[in-house]
């Protein structure tokens, strides 16, 4: 773990936070329109819960990009 | 892998006037699925509803009403009835002796509420009017002179005085409200309204009757009184009689919903002057059984015709007639891949020409969340819920989620206890340095056998938050690649089944070398990039046939899909990465249970040295906060482990080989649950 006292180690763990925080922020934008529509979606018809939960879970993706960034700058690096 | 069942179709030809006896025939086979007739087809129209429907239809709808009305739902515990007794109940006419039983109570209760309602509004009427010092008799009666009566939010009384000839009664209290009386000339009447208007002014209707209000407000309050004791009484007799009939009433419903589904067979299928025909899909396995069934209970009055058997190819299907194009789709999964069915539902029905992804759900979805989860202490408790909800539930909804629970579960224990080593996100091996290494054997002060760390993985377990992380990440990126793999391999299946070996290669096998080329090729990039391994010998060879299949994957697969096949390269790198949410959320649900762990036993425990135990109240603080805390973890658990598992089922998977849109399989047959049928008739479930 690069966790010891200097600038570097900060600089690393502002990486690895910034990784999360703003994929999070860019899937929390994604989702929440996905998610509107398909909740509607849903009402009309819950046979296609299936398929609108593929469409909500796709901009997810990219948090668990960014988690895995961070993972590896703080472990990793 | 499994392909929906085999399925035959077959004709079913038969006189008129034993219809009503065929039906029943084919609902004893459990097996006919009807291809519904369009009328004009083979120049005949669909059948009308068989004539009892009507009578029975009417009946239906009174046993409804009575079910509402006496408050029998389909929770209330009722006893079974054989279908003999209820059948012959019916004919006899006790859903209308019934009715009329109800009815003559159930309108006694509404006209006692009816009476009691028009009651409390005179109370309160009398209740306003209680402040003005005027009997009830001099409210009406005059010529020449209006009386308005009503509430008020503010006071009035100044305003009144204006008014000429008139007589006022204002009784007003600030926070409460009052109530006005204004005894005024007729020609005044509107002006006094007008008045009134202006302080929030609500008529009311002036009781009828005699003497002073306070007489009357006593009269209306005992006359309540008795109609309530009266409704209670009306009530008991409503209680008795849904204890009396509630058996009846279920058992009749079901009864007749049975009844009314077989009348609308007719409409269905082909129905002529003197013959009606049914054409049916029947699992291929079934035919002679179902003919033979026919035969023996409607005779030389029927004769069923063998049509075909679908073949898997599409050809079939585009040669086939278009109400046959579509075969229904009856799963054949095994008694635990059935439990998974719901899944898989949840996107789509399978079609009949492809493979039933049940059966890779059933094996990766639990396998993932117990990866996810991998610890003891979480897993048991999802094993004994698993195993409880399936043991008490019959909903499909809650046995697919107690499924997953139940073998995600000892999927968790496997790679809590072999693999990672820990539980309640502690290691069972290992010395006491919190916040990073707090252990089992550190906690308790023990020291652990030798063959219990020698069962693990690595002497003591894999750290999820420590230096196994890279080889973790490795780890899930080579999962991916099989899950995905073998997605990738049922499409080529699916595709050659459908069109034939040359086709599938041209449409999926592009895509597997494509995507097999990838892999190499990201491998070989991974080594020199990040793990500075030079250029050359094995990498070097790597990275060039890497390059070569992706090359060759594109060109191939560019002919069926174009463009997307080079626009999708680096998705397909996406759709790897995306497994390594395996290790992510497992970090996730470690991490909270790790500074969870350090808060009860470093912080509150004041253990962050060295294992020292608090006095006994805060022990007891300590572990039920260890005990709150690991359940929002558990918690959150079914949550993030179960939804990401169950997506990587739905996106990385399924949309690699799985199409749907198919057809479920629904013979006629009826389900039975409050009605049963006599020993007689129990091999012959019609």
């Amino acid at each position: 773990m690069a966790m010891e006292g200097d600038v570097g180690s900060g600089l690393i763990a502002i990486g690895a936070g910034l990784a999360v925080g703003l994929t999070g922020l860019g899937a929390g934008m994604g989702e929440k329109d996905v998610g509107a529509a398909a909740v509607g979606a849903i009402t009309e018809n819950p046979g296609i819960f299936g398929k609108a939960m593929i469409f909500m879970v796709i901009p997810e993706t990219i948090v668990i990009f960014g988690l895995v960034i961070a993972i590896i700058a703080i472990f990793a690096m | 892998m499994p392909l929906p069942e085999s399925m035959s179709r077959v004709v079913v030809v038969g006189t008129k006037s034993r219809i009503e006896e065929a039906i029943e025939a084919f609902y004893s086979t459990r097996a006919l699925h009807p291809v519904d007739h369009v009328s004009g087809a083979d120049g005949m129209s669909v059948g009308t509803p068989l004539p009892a429907n009507s009578k029975a239809s009417e009946r239906l709808l009174k046993v409804r009403a009575m079910k509402k009305e006496l408050g029998v739902t389909e929770t209330t515990e009722t006893a079974k009835v054989a279908v003999d007794e209820i059948k012959n109940k019916i004919a006899s006419g006790s859903v209308e002796s019934t009715e009329t039983e109800v009815l003559k109570v159930l309108d006694v209760k509404n006209d006692l509420k009816q009476r009691i309602a028009e009651l409390n509004i005179r109370k309160k009427n009398l209740e306003f009017l209680m402040a003005v010092p005027v009997d009830l008799e001099l409210y009406s009666g005059y010529r020449s002179l209006a009386v308005i009566a009503g509430t008020v939010k503010e006071d009035p009384s100044e305003a009144l005085k204006s008014l000429a000839d008139s007589e006022s009664f204002v009784s007003f209290r600030k926070k409460e409200g009052g109530t006005a009386a204004v005894f005024v000339r007729t020609e005044n009447k509107d002006k006094a309204a007008s008045i009134l208007s202006e302080y929030g002014f609500s008529e009311i209707q002036v009781p009828e009757g005699k003497g002073p209000v306070s007489e009357a407000l006593v009269q209306t309050e005992k006359e309540v009184a008795d109609l309530c004791d009266k409704l209670e009484s009306v009530e008991k007799e409503v209680e008795a009689l849904q204890t009396k009939h509630r058996t009846f009433l279920r058992a009749s419903e079901e009864e007749l919903s049975i009844e009314i589904e077989k009348g609308e067979v007719p409409l269905r299928i082909a129905v002529g002057e003197y013959s009606y025909i049914m054409d049916a899909w029947v699992p291929m396995n079934m035919v002679q059984s179902v003919t033979a069934e026919l035969e023996s209970r409607l005779g030389n009055d029927v004769h069923v015709e063998f049509e075909e058997t679908r073949g898997r190819n599409m050809h079939e299907e585009e040669k086939a007639e278009e109400r046959f194009k579509k075969v229904p789709t009856k799963s054949k999964n095994g008694i635990i891949a059935k439990e998974f069915e719901y899944a898989t539902s949840l996107v789509a029905t399978p079609k009949y020409q492809e493979i039933d992804p049940s059966i890779l759900v059933m094996f990766f979805l639990p396998l993932f969340f117990g990866f996810m989860i991998g610890d003891c202490g979480y897993a048991i408790p999802f094993i004994i819920l698993g195993a409880y909800g399936l043991k008490v539930t019959h909903h499909k909804d809650w046995r697919a989620i107690a499924t997953v629970l139940f073998f995600g579960g000892i999927w968790a224990f496997v790679f809590g206890f072999f693999f990672f080593g820990e539980a309640l996100g502690m290691h069972f091996i290992g010395h006491w340095e919190p916040p990073l290494d707090m252990t089992w054997e550190g906690l308790l002060g023990i020291h652990l056998p030798e063959w219990f760390t020698g069962i693990m993985v690595d002497g003591h377990g894999i750290s999820k938050l420590g230096s196994h992380v890279s080889m973790l990440l490795k780890l899930s990126v080579y999962i991916g690649i099989v899950h995905l793999l073998l997605g990738y391999v049922c499409g080529y299946l699916n595709v050659k089944r459908q069109h034939g070996s040359r086709h599938a290669f041209m449409e999926k096998g592009g895509w597997i070398v494509m995507f097999s080329g990838m892999v190499v090729l990201c491998y070989a990039l991974t080594q020199v990039l990040f793990d500075s391994v030079p250029l050359e010998g094995t990498v070097m060879y790597l990275l060039v046939i890497g390059i070569v299949m992706v090359a060759t994957g594109v060109a191939v697969a560019s002919r069926t899909d174009g463009i997307m096949a080079i626009l999708e390269l680096p998705g397909m790198v996406g759709n790897i990465l995306s497994y390594t949410r395996l290790v992510a959320i497992g970090m996730s649900k470690a991490g909270m249970a790790m500074a969870f762990n350090y808060i009860v036993f470093g912080m509150i425990m004041g253990m962050s040295e060295s294992v020292v135990w608090p006095s006994i109240p805060i022990l007891v603080i300590g572990l039920l906060l260890f005990a709150f805390l690991h359940l929002a973890v558990w918690t959150l658990g079914i949550l993030s482990a179960g939804l990401h598992a169950l997506r990587l089922q739905f996106v990385e998977l399924m949309t690699k080989f799985f199409e749907g849109g198919g057809t479920e399989y629904k013979p006629l047959k009826v389900k039975r649950i409050k009605t049963i049928l006599t020993q007689t008739k129990i091999d012959k479930e019609v």
